[in-house]
C-alpha cells in the first residue's frame, strides 16, 4: 500500500506559515520534545544529497564522512538559512569539529547550539544529560523569549513518547503491514521532519492495515542510516526482507519513556536508556547481545552492516562486533557506501551473494 | 559429447563458458576477451557449441560474473561468489579458504566441509588487489602478462613497492626503472604488493585451511608462491582455475536440468 507522506520542503513551509520555528538538527540523539515545547519544529539533516561537496571539502579533511561534509556544504550554500537555529549533538569527533567550525569560522546566520551527550548509561550520565538539557532550555528561552512550564514540557514529552511507542509497534508489526522495504523506511524516516502529531497519524493509519506476511529472506540491517535508500529496493528485488534494523537514525532511536515526573530528568533517562550505540560509547558486548536478541526475535538470518564511509564510531567497532556475532552463529556482510553516489553494481553482487549464502 | 548443462562467466576481462555432463564433469570450455555486446557474444558461443553437438534448446544455462544480467539466454543468474565456491568445491572435493583473483576484483570465500559458503569478502573498489594491477604494470614494463610470474621468480632480490594504488604503483615503477633498478626485483615487489592486499582480506574473514586458489591470475606462478609465503599455507589450485566460476554456474544449471 503506498503511503502518502508529505515532502520535507512542504512541511517546513507549512510550519513557517503557521508561525513555528524550525531547528535544523544534525545526527543523532536529541530531545525532540524540548524543542517542541518551544514551538520549535526539528527537521533533521542527515547529509542531504545533491550538494556541492567541494564547499565543505575546503574546510574538512577528505576522510570526514559525507554526512558532515554535506552538512557543511549545505550550510555554506545557504540552504539552512530557513532554519531558526542549528542543533548539533556531540555524536562524534567530526560533528563536534563541525560545531567548532560553524561557531568560530563559518558563522551561519542561525545560532548554533551544541549538545553534549554522555558516553554511558550510569546515574551520573543521566544527571549530566539532564543538566545539559537544562542549559539547552536556557539557550532556547533566550532565543525565543518563551519559558515553557513543566506541564508544557511534559505534554510535549507525552506526544513524542507516543510516537516512540508507535515506531516500536511499526517494527513489531513489520511483516504484516503490507509495506515493502522502501515504503517501510520512508514511513519511519518521515519522523526526521514531521511534527509528532502528523507522524502519529501516519503511523496509526499504517498500523491499522493487516496484510499477509511479506515473503523474503529475513535480514537485519545495521549502520548509520539506510542511504542511499535504493539499497532497500535492491534487497527486495533479490528476495530479501528487512525485518529489523540497528540504524542510528531508526532502530537505535526507539526510545523507551523515562520514569521521572520531572521533565529534564525524564528526557535524559529516555535518551540514556536507548538501544546500544557506538556513538554513545556503549560496549561492543552490549551491541552483540542486542543484535543477537533482535535477530532471534525477528528470525533475521543475517546482518548487513550498511556503513557510511569514514564513519569512525561505526567502523572502529566493526571487526570485533562481526567476529563476536559470527561466534554466536549470526553471519554478517559489510558494505561501505558513499551516500553521495548511486549504489555500484558490486553492492548488488555482495548482497546477492549474501542472500545466496543464507539460502544455500 | 554428452552435455547436460552450461555455465557462462561474464567477467570484466574475459568471458568463459563451460559445459558439463550429467555427472557434473567439465566436458567443453571456451574463453575469449569480453566484448562490449555480451549478449551477441553469448549467441556466438552457443552457435559454436551448437555446430558441434546440435540443438542446445533444452540445455539449461546459468550465468555468473560481472555481466551476468546481460546474458538473456540464461535461465538463471548467480553471483560469482556462489559459482566460484561451487566450482572449486566440485573440482577439489573439499572446503577451505578460496582466494579468487580476477581481472577487476578479488574475493576471499570460506567454504565449509560440505561446500556451503560460510563467509566472504570482496575487493571491488580498488584495482590494487586484482589482475588489472599486474596488467598495467606489465604494460609499463613491456613484459607479456603471461610471462610476468616466471620472470619475477628469477629475481634474486625484491624491491618493495610502497604504493598500494595501481596508478601510483605505475609511477613508482617508472621512477625505479629510471634509477636503473632491474626489472625482476621490481616485478617481485609488484606481486608482493598485490598479494598483501589479498592477504588483508583473508585476515578479515579468518583463514580456514587449506588455502584454495582460482581465477586467471593464479596461473601466474609468482602469485602462487607469494600467496603461500604471505599466508604460510600450502596452496591448492584446480586444473582450470580460470573456469571455476563458469563451472559453478554450469553445476547450478545442472540442478535446473534435474
Amino acid at each position: 500500500m503506498p503511503i502518502n507522506i508529505p515532502q520535507r520542503k512542504a512541511v517546513i513551509q507549512d510550519i513557517k506559515s503557521r508561525g513555528g520555528m524550525v531547528a535544523a538538527v544534525l545526527p543523532i540523539h536529541y530531545p525532540r520534545a524540548l524543542l517542541r515545547a518551544f514551538n520549535i519544529f526539528p527537521v533533521e539533516v542527515w547529509g542531504p544529497p545533491r550538494v556541492d561537496v567541494s564547499l565543505g571539502g575546503s574546510q574538512l579533511q577528505s576522510y570526514v564522512c559525507a554526512i558532515v561534509q554535506n552538512a557543511l556544504s549545505f550550510i555554506k550554500m545557504g540552504a539552512l538559512e530557513i532554519a531558526d537555529l542549528i542543533l548539533i549533538p556531540h555524536t562524534c569527533d567530526s560533528l563536534q569539529g563541525l560545531t567548532s567550525l560553524l561557531i568560530d569560522m563559518v558563522k551561519p546566520p542561525s545560532p548554533v547550539f551544541p549538545l553534549y551527550l554522555p558516553r554511558g548509561r550510569r546515574e551520573e550520565d543521566v544527571i549530566f544529560l539532564a543538566e545539559e538539557l537544562q542549559s539547552l532550555y536556557a539557550g532556547l528561552a533566550e532565543l525565543t523569549g518563551r519559558r515553557p512550564t513543566d506541564a508544557e514540557l511534559l505534554a510535549a514529552i507525552a506526544r513524542e513518547e507516543l510516537c516512540d511507542q508507535l515506531s516500536g509497534r511499526l517494527y513489531e508489526q513489520r511483516q504484516t503491514l503490507g509495506l515493502g522495504n522502501l515504503d517501510f523506511y520512508r514511513l519511519l524516516r518521515s519522523r526526521e521532519y514531521l511534527p509528532a502529531e502528523e507522524f502519529a497519524a501516519l503511523a496509526e493509519s499504517a498500523l491499522a492495515v493487516e496484510a499477509a506476511p511479506l515473503p523474503g529472506t529475513p535480514l537485519l540491517l545495521s549502520g548509520i542510516l539506510p542511504e542511499p535508500m535504493m539499497v532497500l529496493d535492491l534487497i527486495e528485488e533479490m528476495k530479501g526482507l528487512v525485518v529489523a534494523d540497528d540504524f542510528a537514525g531508526c532502530g537505535r532511536r526507539l526510545y523507551r519513556p523515562g520514569l521521572s515526573p520531572e521533565p529534564f530528568r525524564r528526557l535524559a533517562e529516555s535518551l540514556v536508556a536507548a538501544p546500544p550505540d557506538p556513538t554513545r560509547g556503549n560496549a561492543i558486548g552490549d551491541r552483540v547481545q542486542f543484535l543477537v536478541e533482535m535477530a532471534a526475535k525477528t528470525y533475521a538470518r543475517g546482518v548487513i552492516f550498511y556503513e557510511v564511509k569514514f564513519c569512525e564510531p561505526e567502523l572502529f567497532d566493526l571487526p570485533e562486533l562481526r567476529a563476536a556475532l559470527k561466534e554466536r552463529g549470526l553471519v554478517s556482510l559489510h558494505i561501505e557506501v558513499d551516500i553521495n553516489n548511486p549504489l555500484p553494481q558490486q553492492t548488488a553482487t555482495r548482497i546477492g551473494a549474501f542472500l545466496e549464502m543464507l539460502n544455500h | 559429447m554428452e552435455i547436460a548443462a552450461l555455465g557462462i562467466d561474464v567477467g570484466s576481462t574475459t568471458v568463459k563458458m563451460v559445459a558439463v555432463n550429467r555427472a557434473g564433469a567439465l566436458v567443453w570450455d571456451y574463453l575469449e576477451p569480453v566484448a562490449p555486446r555480451v549478449s551477441r557474444q553469448v549467441d556466438d558461443f552457443l552457435a559454436k557449441l551448437g555446430a558441434k553437438i546440435g540443438s542446445l534448446a533444452e540445455i539449461p544455462l546459468v550465468a555468473t560474473g560481472y555481466g551476468r544480467n546481460l546474458v538473456q539466454q540464461a535461465r538463471q543468474s548467480k553471483t560469482e561468489i556462489s559459482c566460484h565456491a561451487h566450482g572449486v568445491f566440485q573440482e577439489l572435493g573439499h572446503g577451505g579458504t578460496l582466494i579468487d583473483i580476477g581481472g577487476q576484483d578479488s574475493k576471499v570465500i570460506v567454504i565449509g566441509a560440505r561446500g556451503r559458503i560460510l563467509d566472504f569478502a570482496m575487493n571491488d573498489k580498488c584495482a590494487a588487489g586484482t589482475g588489472r594491477f599486474l596488467e598495467n604494470s606489465a604494460a609499463r614494463m613491456q613484459i607479456p602478462v603471461a610471462e610476468m610470474g616466471a620472470v619475477a621468480l628469477t629475481a634474486t632480490e625484491e624491491f618493495t613497492i610502497t604504493s598500494t594504488c595501481t596508478v601510483f604503483a605505475e609511477s613508482e615503477i617508472i621512477s625505479l626503472l629510471a634509477q636503473g633498478v632491474a626489472v625482476e626485483p621490481i616485478l617481485m615487489g609488484l606481486h608482493r604488493a598485490l598479494v598483501k592486499r589479498v592477504a588483508a582480506m583473508v585476515r578479515s574473514v579468518g583463514l580456514v585451511p587449506p588455502l584454495l586458489l582460482s581465477g586467471g591470475v593464479v596461473k601466474n606462478p609468482a602469485i602462487r608462491k607469494v600467496i603461500a609465503d604471505e599466508t604460510g599455507e600450502e596452496v591448492f589450485v584446480p586444473t582450470h582455475p580460470q573456469l571455476m566460476g563458469a563451472l559453478g554456474a554450469a553445476l547450478f544449471a545442472l540442478k535446473l536440468a534435474d
